[in-house]
């Protein structure tokens, strides 16, 4: 192919496709088709799922129809080379990245049924937001996980890769995307 | 695992496919030398070099973990690389030269580590890559350039971030240049001019950045080198007398154990992977592992203090135009290291980066205390008039920031590398000076609001200094090691000092140095 061919090539638009497991079969689907679709979690319970949802949504307005748990979910089912999620560049060993979604998230679990006896997405607004101000820095009493501002940073940071790190997130954002070339299935 | 049943030989093995390798290999392979590259990572086409932040994160280390401690850590996933290409392939193309006095921090300051070579030393081997690669910039601009050959290209063009910044410099009194960068302004060498998108940390698909694909390695796999991906070098071998290097053992992808014999042994896995298989290397006459009789080895892990200025300007600023790399440069006071009170080193700025929505360096990312309903309206704001620059600044070499082997391993069984930076005061005294003028700058510039990131690790230096003393460092000025006669090191782990460029010209200008060392001019 010629430079010149593939510069053409290049400005594409660009995706975010990922390989979610349906049944038997593999399919390529953004994050927001596999919410759209409803395609099973492979490691998120639902109480987990609903749990990251509802957070995601209240830090990352739009996250929750992004995908953000089926983002989140694909990549802590992937092999450690082929995870994505932020956490990849914040000290923790990928062999950890489970221990520590499923950890901050019993944790935030617990404090919402201690401090309302309700899990997150079953909370009215204003304790939807009392409690995130209160994850949203040091620990708070009887938080037991991996330290709750971090948990919120890196949710937070999953939530904008998928609210506005997309093809449709960088049109929700304003910014023009001038993609060189598509994310396809290669990887 | 299976037991070891190949042997091959070639007269080059070179352990890692990135900048540093890819230099010894093409500079080899012209040569006529029968050359191997065992790559750790997968092997990358340009084609995979998709346009997103998420997925640029396949690019970044996915090797065996690396341990880190220290009130500084160096960030080895974010700053290393996995698979051909190895870090280059991620990065942003800054390619400044040091400074005199960077290779002279010792003799002149009586800290950390002298080079063993100065800077007129190597200023041929700058001039040489610069032409070969094709850099872009303005060497009149840039008042505190070393001497040097004029930039092949002109400069990047300066879209609106870097005006509404530069009018900041300007109301400070201070100075700014077009960025030296190995980004194509026009077409050059039959490698694409750069489209100005701001996808560098994804990799450059066009080949408009000087990554390895389409430079050195690219250059040397088309006359014949090979390269073997998904093999992970697990030690050197030598010979009885411990003196020569016989060749390296690794793992294949399938998990077989293999040995390659090699007249000339090259380790260039990236500072502190190379540090660790020297470490892992050790033998009876080796150990405390190959060239550490004076326990140097490991020793001096550097990497620059950086940090981001961020602020919402009236004007619009465009911000994702450009190179990620930034438009702009500021070195003024580099040459004084003790410009400031109880501080030590140079700076330089990196301005108007163009920029992402996400991601960790990315819009959002910068506001973490944004959330909820604010969210939106500030990345409104933000996509059209936010404007940044990176503050890079000088390291010092200690000792006791090193790289050792844990007492872990991994899958193969080699122990993991360990590390610990720490700085002090006047290193973190100094970012502190700089981030309080770039915030300044761009109050002067006319942003409204304006914030700071937080301090992190750029780039990683050290752990296999070079050096003319063979008591006080791990190779001499070629990168051969001291104990071994046939084992060279290539790439940033040779650095006595960090100054407060970006280090891949320099590796390269290294790397080139040894190669003609030891293949003769091309």
């Amino acid at each position: 192919m010629s430079m010149a061919g593939s510069r053409r090539q290049f400005l594409q638009h660009s995706g975010l496709l990922l390989s979610f497991t349906v049944g038997a079969g593999t399919l390529m689907l953004s994050p927001g088709q596999a919410y759209a679709d409803n395609v099973p979690m492979q490691v998120l319970t639902a109480a987990e799922r609903a749990s990251l949802e509802s957070i995601a949504e209240a830090l990352v307005p739009g996250a929750r129809v992004a995908g953000v748990a089926h983002f989140v979910d694909s990549q802590l089912a992937a092999s450690a080379e082929d995870c994505l999620l932020m956490l990849k560049y914040l000290g923790v060993p990928p062999d950890g990245f489970r221990g520590f979604y499923q950890g901050a998230l019993a944790a935030a679990g617990a404090l919402a049924q201690r401090t309302h006896g309700k899990s997150w997405d079953k909370l009215p607004k204003d304790h939807s937001d009392q409690l995130i101000a209160a994850i949203n820095g040091p620990d708070p009493e009887g938080w037991e996980g991996p330290p709750a501002g971090f948990f919120t940073f890196v949710l937070r940071a999953d939530a904008c890769d998928v609210a506005y790190g997309t093809e449709e997130g960088l049109a929700r954002a304003g910014m023009p995307n001038m993609a060189h070339i598509k994310p396809e299935t290669r990887w | 695992m299976n037991e070891i049943a190949v042997k091959e030989s070639y007269d080059v093995v070179i352990v890692g496919a990135g900048a540093a390798g890819g230099v010894i290999a093409e500079r080899a392979t012209r040569a006529g030398k029968r050359v191997l590259l065992l790559e750790a990572g997968p092997a990358r086409q340009l084609d995979d070099l998709a346009s997103s932040q998420i997925w640029a994160r396949k690019l970044k280390w996915s090797g065996p973990w690396v341990e880190e401690e220290g009130n500084f850590k160096v960030g080895h996933v974010f700053n290393a690389g996995w698979g051909t290409g190895g870090s280059a392939l991620h990065h942003y193309g800054v390619w400044p030269r040091l400074h005199e006095a960077d290779f002279e921090v010792a003799s002149r300051y009586e800290v950390g580590l002298d080079w063993p070579l100065a800077y007129d030393d190597l200023r041929p081997f700058y001039d040489t890559v610069q032409a070969e690669v094709g850099l872009s910039g303005d060497s009149t601009g840039e008042t505190w350039r070393p001497s040097g050959e004029p930039y092949p290209l002109p400069p990047v063009p300066v879209f609106a971030q870097g005006d509404v910044i530069r009018s900041g410099f300007e109301a400070m009194g201070l100075k700014t240049s077009a960025i030296p960068l190995a980004i194509n302004t026009r077409e050059y060498k039959g490698r694409s001019g750069c489209l100005y998108d701001g996808w560098c940390d994804a990799g450059c698909p066009i080949g408009a950045l000087a990554n390895p694909l389409v430079t050195y390695l690219g250059w040397a796999l088309k006359a014949g080198a090979e390269i073997r991906n998904r093999a992970q070098a697990t030690r050197i071998l030598h010979d009885d007398a411990g003196k020569r290097a016989t060749g390296v053992e690794y793992v294949d992808g399938a998990g077989a154990k293999k040995q390659v014999m090699a007249d000339t042994v090259v380790v260039a896995a990236f500072a502190v992977q190379s540090a660790r298989l020297l470490l892992a290397s050790a033998s009876p006459r080796h150990p405390d592992g190959l060239s550490n009789r004076n326990g140097v080895l490991g020793r001096y892990l550097m990497t620059h203090p950086s940090a981001s200025v961020y602020g919402l300007f009236d004007k619009e600023t465009q911000p994702h135009l450009g190179p990620t790399a930034g438009q702009l440069l500021c070195q003024e006071n580099y040459d004084d290291k003790t410009a400031y009170p109880d501080t030590f080193g140079s700076y330089q700025w990196l301005i108007a980066n163009a920029m992402k929505p996400n991601d960790l360096l990315g819009i959002a990312t910068t506001r973490p205390d944004i959330i909820g309903e604010r969210l939106q309206p500030f990345m409104d704001a933000a996509v059209k008039h936010i404007g940044n620059m990176v503050c890079v600044s000088e390291d010092i070499a200690l000792p006791d920031n090193r790289i050792t082997l844990s007492n872990n391993k991994d899958a193969h069984g080699v122990p993991l590398a360990r590390t610990v930076h720490n700085i002090t005061q006047p290193s973190e005294k100094l970012l502190a000076v700089a981030m309080e003028q770039g915030k300044q700058v761009f109050a002067a510039g006319g942003a409204g609001e304006v914030w700071a990131s937080a301090p992190f690790a750029m780039h990683i230096m050290g752990g296999t200094v070079m050096g003319n003393d063979a008591a006080t460092s791990v190779t001499d000025s070629y990168g051969r090691c001291h104990e071994l006669d046939n084992v060279y090191v290539a790439g940033t782990g040779l650095f006595p000092s960090s100054g407060a460029v970006n280090p891949t010209f320099t590796l390269h200008a290294l790397a080139l140095r040894t190669a003609e060392h030891l293949f003769g001019k091309a």
